[in-house]
């Protein structure tokens, strides 16, 4: 029984509890300062060097992809260029416009960087003791932290007063929170299957499912996918600091370090939209073959090197996204943001749910019987998991966007394919009209 | 005046299913991929157009240049004596458009076995690389090979008079960069 409490209630391990000298029962200052301020600390270091070196692999990266080499010069192939970029930024001077609103021009990065790393709390980013808090609404924390980040973002905007700055911003809270939107609605599917809303329970879900909840939910990982890139302002839904366009969009008159954290804010988003979209579709820390591992503390590394080889996976597909795709037009931006995000999210909840309440067992007022109970949980049978695979593609990608397009080719109003075509053909008809009132002068 | 007509909008099957499934998109993603791997495994050489990474790595690498390029004079000495190849003809300065080579010689006696010769004989030789305009006339009138154009090209210097070269500069070159590899 004590070792059992040990295990399931109490996270801190042993040399922090003779550390702080209490005995088991009476653990507070083990449990809930100690233990968690090494985690944070740890999580905090590791997190805001893995952005610093982001930045030179989406350097690098981007250099390959365009026949160059990028960063050479500062250590080893530029290995030391992330330090170098941030002892610049460091020595910056700190330019404040003398019309800015001075307070909130100072608070904007502070918002927008905190609304970042405050969600890196309840990411499981391993196995057992590596998640800092396991809340057990975890996913419900993260979507209302992180869209604090927005708030972040119109500040700054509107503080710098500049055109720029505003437009910018208000581009990106447009953008951010239409696609917010989209996100929400494309993880409920995957939330169907997990029954929980706590980070780890997810992936212990899909541990006793046996799948990858992508599997089952094709149509909710490309939504979610195209929701999270529009959320972290990537390419090529890059608007808000569209370069041609915009200068720098929001943060076009910070600099310095104050820059440097709408800079940290934007990468550490990236993370934990990843981190996110692991967690829900990818399966988490779990691997097949990692439960072979018997020492706990070797399958707790193994299950964090799991997590974070995934997130790069993901981290990668977004810079290789970047590099490759051109930027939307903002109005094709809020087009496919509201007319195909969001319905295919809803669709995608409605046929889930259809497909869900087929495959229940008969005692609970299923139809196919390809569930059964497992520890008190419905957990898919074989056929079962055949079933939601096939259904997934088969039935919800086609279902879905057959509805979308009947829909959006037949709306009466807004849709701007129907305009262009009509400017089209209204000019088409002037230019005959030219030509046919002097054929002479046209050869 | 020019009358441009708009294509007309096609709606094929064909077209349809490439939305769907956004080969267009991926034909992209395909392409950077490709680079990327490349610029991955491929023992780079800078410069090289048919490698995924072109970047030639200047200071640190020599830098290519064509073959038929024309870059910093040379007086050429000949192998066997290790004397001069010039005979003061002066037709290098007389075939320079921009009149930037001034050849001085004197008369003067040379044995030549038993035979003592009257001859040309050079003395000094400059050559003015900052009015130069690479144009290899000079090279080309030459009788003996002597004066040639060499494909470097590193011809900086600090101060203005560093440009005129006199024949010793000529005839051993300048050396200014040391290559890390």
């Amino acid at each position: 029984m004590q070792a059992l409490l040990t295990i399931t209630l109490f996270v801190a391990p042993e040399w922090v509890r003779n550390l702080t000298g209490e005995k088991l029962p009476n653990v507070f200052w083990a449990e809930y300062v100690v233990w968690p301020l090494v985690q944070i600390i740890v999580v905090l270091f590791i997190i805001l060097t893995l952005v610093a070196y982001l930045v030179y692999v989406e350097r690098k990266v981007s250099a390959f992809m365009q026949a160059r080499l990028g960063p050479m010069r500062v250590g080893p192939w530029g290995l030391l260029q992330p330090a170098a970029d941030g002892l610049k930024l460091l020595l910056k001077e700190d330019i404040i416009p003398i019309k800015a609103d001075k307070a909130i021009f100072q608070l904007a990065p502070i918002i927008s960087v905190a609304a970042a790393l405050v969600v890196l709390a309840v990411i499981p980013w391993g196995a057992a003791w590596a998640t800092i808090a396991n809340v057990n609404i975890g996913l419900l924390f993260i979507l209302a932290v992180s869209s604090v980040g927005v708030l972040g973002l119109v500040l700054a905007g509107w503080s710098s007063n500049s055109k720029y700055s505003l437009l910018g911003a208000l581009r990106s809270s447009a953008q951010m929170v239409s696609y917010e939107i989209g996100m929400g609605l494309s993880i409920i599917g995957a939330l169907m299957f997990a029954r929980t809303l706590s980070m780890n329970g997810i992936i212990e879900a899909q541990r006793a499912d046996g799948i990858w909840y992508f599997l089952f939910q094709p149509l909710g990982f490309l939504v979610y996918i195209i929701s999270a890139l529009g959320e972290t302002n990537r390419a090529p839904f890059d608007l808000p600091e569209a370069e041609s366009e915009l200068v720098a969009g929001y943060h076009t008159e910070y600099s310095g370090f104050r820059w440097a954290l709408f800079f940290m804010a934007e990468y550490t988003a990236m993370i934990v939209t990843s981190a996110i979209a692991v967690t829900l579709f990818l399966g988490g820390w779990s691997f097949p073959g990692l439960d072979l591992i018997k020492d706990p503390n070797i399958y707790v590394i193994a299950s964090v090197l799991v997590f974070a080889a995934k997130v790069m996976a993901l981290i990668y597909a977004y810079m290789w996204f970047r590099w490759t795709w051109p930027r939307y037009r903002y109005d094709q931006l809020m087009e496919l943001g509201w007319k195909w995000m969001i319905p295919a999210g809803l669709v995608n909840i409605v046929l889930t749910g259809i497909l869900y309440v087929l495959a229940m067992p008969k005692s609970r007022g299923g139809f196919f019987d390809f569930m059964h109970e497992v520890n008190g949980r419905l957990t898919p049978t074989g056929a079962g998991k055949v079933f939601f695979i096939v259904t997934g593609f088969l039935i919800t990608i086609p279902v879905s966007w057959a509805i979308l397009a009947y829909i959006n080719r037949h709306s009466p109003d807004f849709n701007l394919d129907e305009q262009r075509q009509l400017q089209i053909a209204l000019r088409r008809e002037r230019l005959k009209k030219i030509e046919a009132q002097s054929p002479a002068e046209s050869n | 005046m020019t009358v441009t007509s708009v294509p007309g909008r096609r709606r094929t099957f064909t077209n349809a299913i490439k939305r769907l499934l956004l080969i267009d998109l991926f034909k992209g993603l395909a392409v950077t991929f490709k680079y990327n791997l490349r610029a991955l495994y491929e023992k780079r050489e800078g410069g090289n157009p048919n490698q995924a990474i072109y970047t030639e790595q200047y200071p640190l690498e020599p830098a290519r240049v064509s073959e038929r390029f024309r870059g910093a004079p040379r007086l050429n000495l000949d192998p066997e004596t290790g004397g001069t190849l010039c005979i003061a003809c002066d037709l290098c300065a007389l075939a320079c458009p921009v009149d930037c080579i001034t050849v001085n010689s004197t008369r003067r006696e040379v044995r030549d076995g038993e035979k003592v010769n009257k001859k040309k004989v050079l003395t000094t030789f400059f050559f003015d690389t900052s009015r130069c305009m690479f144009c290899n006339l000079c090279s080309e009138a030459c009788p003996t090979d002597c004066l040639e154009l060499t494909q470097s090209f590193e011809l900086a210097v600090y101060h203005r008079s560093g440009f005129r070269w006199d024949r010793e500069m000529l005839e051993k070159g300048v050396k200014y960069v040391k290559y890390n590899k």
